[in-house]
């Protein structure tokens, strides 16, 4: 099962027509399942869900094979950390999906690093998703150690609060 | 918050009050400290920032905490500011590894007052002057 969750804010029906355009044309291997949020746009070929309870969202995400999303910071991490074959699409400001273009930087980012596919337009999916079966994203080595050393050096260096 | 509770393990042994914006986020912190929910606001909804505003007023000066950590937006930016200038509290910035080429909007205004200022790309450490680049929290 493949999973596309849109995250559940903002409405994001034109990653959620041009994944139901690429199964109508037979371009996506394997079944399936969408978390659509507040999305308009009503797939034909895979069954959706407006949203899903936390622990079930985690499960669905954790049997899926692949997951397609938008480009939050929320669902990277979450494929990095489950090392789960990632395509994202970046919302854009242009179609008053979000506020600012920062998923298109994000996408840009971890595209370079081979952690994750992109689309950045809904007419490059269909040639893109096909490497998703394929993909094998490049395991990421977090600094989140360094980070929090440097945070504790800080407290203890200032205060004695604890 | 995904974020910040990476970083949970360097103030493990604190006295820890989380003030979140929805009940989400809820079952992730109530384990570790204190919890206020103090709702959602962004720049579009001034009215809305209102009631949040006055909602962490009443949480500032209750719980008087010595130190803030906040990965923003804009009620991260709030308690930041009600902090250190209410009762002097030291404000540890962490900007979220969204901001790839500018740190947030809400980052570029607490860097004034943060006294520990962090960002997770290392071109943005040499864009601004106080910010340090020490390693990526994802």
């Amino acid at each position: 099962m493949i999973f596309l969750s849109v995250g559940t804010q903002f409405p994001f029906d034109r990653l959620v027509k041009a994944v139901d355009d690429a199964c109508e044309e037979g371009l996506i291997y394997e079944e399936i399942f969408a978390q659509v949020g507040k999305s308009f746009y009503k797939p034909r070929n895979f069954k959706s869900v407006i949203s899903l309870e936390k622990e079930v969202f985690d499960k669905r995400f954790r049997e899926a094979s692949g997951i397609i999303s938008h480009a939050g910071m929320g669902t990277i991490t979450m494929a990095l950390d489950n090392k789960k074959p990632l395509f994202v699409m970046p919302r854009l400001k242009k179609y008053g999906e979000v506020v600012n273009d920062h998923q298109v930087a994000i996408a840009r980012k971890f595209e370079e690093l081979g952690h994750i596919l992109v689309a950045y337009e809904a007419e490059d999916l269909p040639k893109k998703i096909k490497k998703l079966k394929f993909f094998v994203p490049r395991p990421r080595e977090s600094g989140a150690e360094l980070v929090a050393e440097r945070i504790s050096s800080f407290l203890s260096r200032v205060s004695d609060a604890c | 918050m995904v974020q910040l509770l990476k970083l949970k393990d360097s103030w493990v042994g604190c006295e820890t009050v989380y003030i979140i914006t929805t009940h989400v986020a809820r079952d992730k912190t109530t384990k570790l400290g204190r919890v206020y929910i103090v709702g959602e606001c962004n720049r579009q909804h001034p009215i809305r920032v209102l009631k949040v505003l006055l909602h962490c007023i009443r949480v500032v000066l209750k719980e008087r905490p010595d130190f803030i950590i906040s990965t923003g937006a804009a009620a991260g930016c709030i308690v930041c500011f009600l902090g250190k200038l209410l009762v002097g509290t030291k404000v540890i910035w962490v900007d979220s590894m969204t901001n790839v080429e500018r740190v947030s909007l809400s980052g570029r205004m607490v860097r004034y007052i943060a006294d520990l200022f962090l960002v997770q790309w290392p071109q943005l450490a040499k864009r601004y002057k106080n910010a340090e680049y020490v390693g990526t929290v994802i």
